[in-house]
């Protein structure tokens, strides 16, 4: 009796964590193929230098960040994959997205500073430690990406 | 240089396969793994409880559970004792020494440990209102140990914990894991286990009253107290279906000819 409780009540939040977290995924999707979209004549590079001809009047820091955590239904799908093996799928949207986001962040932050184009442009990733299960559960995961902004001397 | 702005492609980094599907396909595949562990685990025990003579049990677990009991108690305790002896005499070539332990909590329960242990709560002595009634209950136990599903138990027990470790210990899901599995362990005895050890209890209180009257009596009040089960409920998760259990009872002894009426012994009751 208790078990089966137990079971009806996991039942219902993997449900609920599956709807929840699916329609914010679509909706993230679409936001972020709008925005990459409006963003896509802005060059933003991995040359570490500055491609020839380009004549560059001021640079500076651009950065963009986001942190994000799973839901019980994706922990719940990784966690049978941990037993069975095999590519974690309910991992990759979420990272995509994290990766998506973070670059588009840097990028906005770029274009409303009035820069021209990023070069050198890097990802980096670190694990938030949880304060559960003595530092080996993970509160998230921060994606960071970074790069040189620069703004170009126009030809007249 | 030439800057040609293109969209980012999609479909690369993230599989097409549908989250449901995913989840399909795991919880099957987890699912095969568990079943085929319970099957592993259950052709182990019974193999191991085949060659584990009932001596060398009573020689490993001797008296370990001995401290379980609080010396207030004490008097009690030897009453429980003398009648699981008493009744053992009707089960020749009984190869345990039976003891009884008396448990401080205020459930119905009673319990077989391995080595020849039946411990018995405190609640169980409260609730019981005749020695015959408390007579069926400790022959119960007494059937489990004839069948050896106190071994079972133990050995299912350890395998579960120790399998479930080796596979899933490394894993984040590995507490939710071994917690059902620990559950599933812990369930008691299956039905037929059941059925087997109240029969022989029932035996035991027909050779030693020449009766059966007062057997069923503690199944009576659990089963017409079940809305309300307050401490009732240890017994009843440790021994389920006791409805269809009474009925076998009544079936058996009628089959048997056995009188279901006669004189009960009182059982001094302590509070
Ligand atoms: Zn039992």
């Amino acid at each position: 009796m208790e078990a089966l409780t137990q079971l009806g009540i996991t039942l219902m939040v993997l449900t609920v964590t599956y709807l929840v977290g699916s329609a914010i995924e679509r909706r993230h999707f679409d936001s972020l193929r709008k925005r990459e979209a409006r963003l896509r004549a802005f060059p933003t590079v991995t040359f570490e230098r500055l491609p020839e001809g380009w004549q560059v009047a001021d640079s500076g820091l651009a950065m963009g960040s986001t942190v994000v955590s799973l839901d019980y239904f994706k922990r719940f799908l990784a966690g049978l994959r941990g037993i069975l093996g095999g590519r974690v799928r309910s991992y990759e949207p979420l990272l995509d997205r994290a990766r998506r986001e973070a670059l588009l962040r840097m990028t906005e932050g770029a274009v409303a500073d009035g820069y021209d184009a990023i070069v050198n442009v890097r990802l980096e990733t670190s694990r938030l430690a949880s304060s559960r299960g003595r530092g080996k559960g993970t509160a998230g995961v921060e994606m960071l990406a970074f790069g040189t902004a620069v703004k170009l001397v126009r030809q007249p | 240089m030439r800057f040609e702005p293109r969209a980012p492609r999609e479909g690369i980094n993230v599989s097409a396969t549908h989250p449901l599907r995913e989840a399909a396909l795991l919880v099957a595949g987890v699912s095969a793994i568990f079943a085929a562990l319970i099957l592993v685990v259950g052709w182990s025990v019974e193999w191991a409880v085949r060659w584990i003579p009932p001596e060398l049990e009573a020689r490993t677990f001797g008296d370990w559970a001995h401290h379980l009991s609080s010396p207030e108690h004490e008097a009690e305790r030897l009453a429980v004792e003398a009648l699981a002896r008493r009744l053992a005499m009707h089960w020749p070539g009984a190869p345990y020494e039976f003891q009884v332990t008396v448990s401080d909590e205020p459930e119905v329960n009673a319990m077989a440990l391995p080595g020849g242990t039946i411990l018995v709560t405190k609640g169980l002595l409260r609730e019981s209102q005749s020695e015959n009634e408390l007579a069926f209950v400790v022959g119960h136990e007494l059937g489990h140990f004839r069948n050896r599903d106190q071994l079972r138990r133990l050995g299912r027990g350890i395998l579960y914990e120790l399998t479930a470790s080796a596979l899933f210990g490394f894993n984040a899901t590995a507490p939710e894991v071994t917690g059902f599995l620990g559950q599933m362990a812990d369930r008691g005895f299956d039905r037929e286990q059941e059925r087997a050890a109240d029969r022989f209890g029932l035996e035991l209180v027909q050779a030693e009253y020449g009766h059966v009257a007062g057997a069923g009596r503690f199944f009576e009040r659990l089963v017409s107290r079940t809305s309300g089960l307050g401490d009732l409920a240890a017994y009843v998760s440790t021994h389920p279906a006791s409805s269809d259990r009474l009925e076998d009872l009544r079936d058996y002894a009628a089959e048997r000819g056995w009188r279901r009426e006669g004189v009960l012994q009182p059982w001094t009751r302590s509070d």
